[in-house]
């Protein structure tokens, strides 16, 4: 009997052998899109994405559990980067072309009021230290709602 | 062992129960990138230098306090292999460390040898506690371009399966090689001179007086040169180590304990021990300390020191039982257990600066073995015992193989998040807002863009597609 754990095992690194074998195999990497490697703190998929051609502006999909709950939304990178208060993947996305205009930046200012990263606040005030009125402004979170 | 292998079906059982476990933990640990840290730095000025004379003639003064001639040309060998075949450097140097857990492995099968049922039984229960104990996980995590504790592991395995074995006129020349390789990659390699002592101690046949003097000669030679290279021992504040319930950084230890360094010791040396028996503590810091403070511990805490507390106890109960005969009685059971333990006792001497997981890694292969001893003589329990002690018995073997198997599959989660944080490392290297930090030698410059690329355009596991209970329950 006290075999039995050590041959469950065994049986099932078998079955982990042969699912990797044919692609699959114990947690094999996830297809994401770019919002979803910003927003699952993927920063090293996120610049995988771009380098084969993935556009940092484009709105993606993103499914439900990554940055909101009970729903999916379809959002920019950079938004993902605000909304999982990723400060690292933001200044990533900066770095590989991602642009932000004064209309996205009053956006990414009031995501971040909700979602508070310090860290955030600081590369965003780089772009600009302007007040900012979030009143009438959407969050792209809630966007697909 | 393969000619035993086809004469007994134990044997051969055993040899394949451990390839299919091993062969998933080789994918997972192959999965991880070439580290930046410890790794990325050897890797570019290895590939720097004009020859490996230089390399090795300069290599000797880059640090005041290591000596460790082959961690540069290793590197060296690695890359040339690499331009010769055409293979990725990730190919080449997570397959030496795929190869030396392979290695390591088989080294751990010839060291139990597996004849008969009962055998096989109790391999079953040792080989997760080999696996699963997070010495060997720390082991595999080791960030080295060539990983230098396992093969201070493999090397001292390599004796200790030689020591069990009659012996040959060719054992002390081999134990000399072994010792001479690993001393020459990291200070551990002390190890394997501690191993030829320790069988030689419990009285295993292989290792003679020939081999105990040779190699004690190759030691005195290595610390000899060491000395006359000026390189000295690193003291308390080396290197950042728990106490109590915290972890303390270099500066903080220095402060506290560099007066008077002793008592720090002696903690570190007893708590290395600890680890390895009880796991706990970790680092030097004991969680279930900071628990009790704080009314509420992760579960990984208490499988862990339930598993090993257990086996320890297991441990105890043969020591007891077999060893107090004299020692002419014992019989090669008794001799490997007594040589396994003394190994991992003395292992635990080399936490005296700061205690870390990878330190006692060999003593974890040992404990591991000593383990195989034990629940064998379980099994092999005179057979006028009741049934109920019978029942108990079994219960209690079941559960310690049970925790450890759980422990094992924590391994892989483990393996899998450390693949995602060192790829994610590789983001801040050559970063593009910062391109004036960038190398200015072209052949580092080259090397690191490689590497990098290799890193990043291997997929990894994300955390968040795995289970969210997974870091309560395997890590600490």
């Amino acid at each position: 009997m006290s075999a039995g754990p050590c041959l469950v095992l065994a049986v099932v690194s078998a079955w982990w052998t042969v699912g990797a074998l044919a692609g699959n195999g114990l947690w094999p990497p996830d297809e994401v899109t770019l919002p979803e490697a910003v927003a699952t703190r993927n920063n090293a998929e996120a610049v995988r994405l771009i380098e084969k051609g993935a556009n940092p502006n484009l709105p993606g999909y993103v499914r439900d559990g990554l940055i909101t709950n009970g729903y999916a939304v379809t959002v920019k990178p950079i938004e993902a980067a605000v909304g999982a208060q990723r400060a690292d993947s933001l200044r990533m996305l900066l770095d590989n072309g991602a642009s932000i205009d004064q209309e996205e930046l009053t956006v990414l200012r009031c995501l971040e009021r909700a979602h508070h990263d310090s860290g955030v606040s600081e590369l965003l005030a780089a772009q600009s230290t302007s007040a900012v009125d979030c009143a009438g402004v959407r969050s792209p979170l809630e966007r697909a709602r | 062992m393969l000619g035993t292998a086809l004469r007994s079906p134990a044997t051969t059982l055993a040899i394949v129960l451990a390839a299919l476990i091993t062969i998933p933990l080789a994918d997972s640990l192959y999965r991880i990138p070439i580290q930046v840290s410890d790794s990325l730095e050897p890797i570019v000025i290895a590939a720097k230098y004009d020859s490996a004379q230089h390399l090795l003639r300069d290599s000797l003064t880059f640090s005041p306090t290591t000596f460790r001639p082959l961690r540069y040309l290793q590197a060296r060998a690695l890359l040339a292999f690499s331009q010769a075949t055409g293979l990725t450097y990730h190919a080449v140097f997570r397959g030496l460390h795929v190869v030396l857990l392979l290695m390591l492995i088989a080294l751990f099968v010839a060291a139990v040898r597996v004849r008969n049922w009962p055998d096989f039984v109790a391999f079953t229960v040792a080989f997760p506690v080999l696996i699963g104990i997070h010495t060997f996980l720390s082991m595999l995590l080791e960030a080295f371009p060539v990983n230098h504790f396992a093969q201070v592991g493999v090397c001292a395995m390599g004796v200790f399966v030689l020591a069990q074995r009659q012996s040959r006129w060719f054992v002390p020349i081999a134990a000399c090689l072994l010792l001479a390789l690993s001393l020459s990659v990291i200070e551990s390699g002390v190890m394997v001179w501690v191993t030829v002592i320790c069988c030689a101690a419990a009285g295993l046949p292989g290792i003679n007086r020939t081999t105990v003097v040779a190699t004690t000669v190759v030691l005195a030679g290595y610390l000899l040169l060491r000395h006359m290279l000026g390189i000295s021992s690193p003291g308390i504040g080396g290197h950042g180590s728990g106490f109590g319930d915290r972890f303390y950084s270099p500066e903080e230890l220095t402060q506290r304990f560099g007066a008077h360094p002793l008592g720090f010791m002696l903690y570190n040396v007893i708590g290395g021990l600890a680890s390895l028996l009880f796991a706990e503590p970790r680092q030097g810091v004991y969680s279930l300390l900071g628990a009790w403070r704080q009314g509420e511990i992760h579960p990984v805490v208490l499988i862990n020191v339930i598993s090993s507390s257990a086996t320890t106890a297991l441990l105890v109960w043969y020591a007891a039982a077999r060893l107090p005969r004299s020692r002419s009685a014992w019989s090669d059971a008794d001799r490997t257990f007594v040589a396994a333990c003394l190994a991992f006792i003395v292992n635990a001497a080399f936490n005296a600066v700061y205690i870390k997981d990878e330190i006692m890694s060999p003593a974890g292969l040992f404990y591991a073995v000593a383990t195989f001893v034990a629940v064998r003589a379980v099994i092999d329990a005179p057979p006028t015992r009741t049934v109920s002690a019978t029942a108990l018995a079994t219960c209690f073997l079941v559960t310690i193989a049970a925790l450890w198997t759980f422990r094992v599959v924590g391994g892989h989660y483990q393996l899998r998040y450390h693949a995602f944080t060192t790829r994610n490392d590789w983001v801040d290297v050559l970063r593009p807002d910062k391109h004036d930090a960038w190398p200015e030698n072209p052949t580092e410059l080259a090397v690191t863009q490689r590497i990098r690329a290799e890193a990043i355009g291997r997929r990894t596991t994300s955390p968040s597609f795995m289970p969210r209970w997974s870091d309560r329950y395997w890590v600490e």
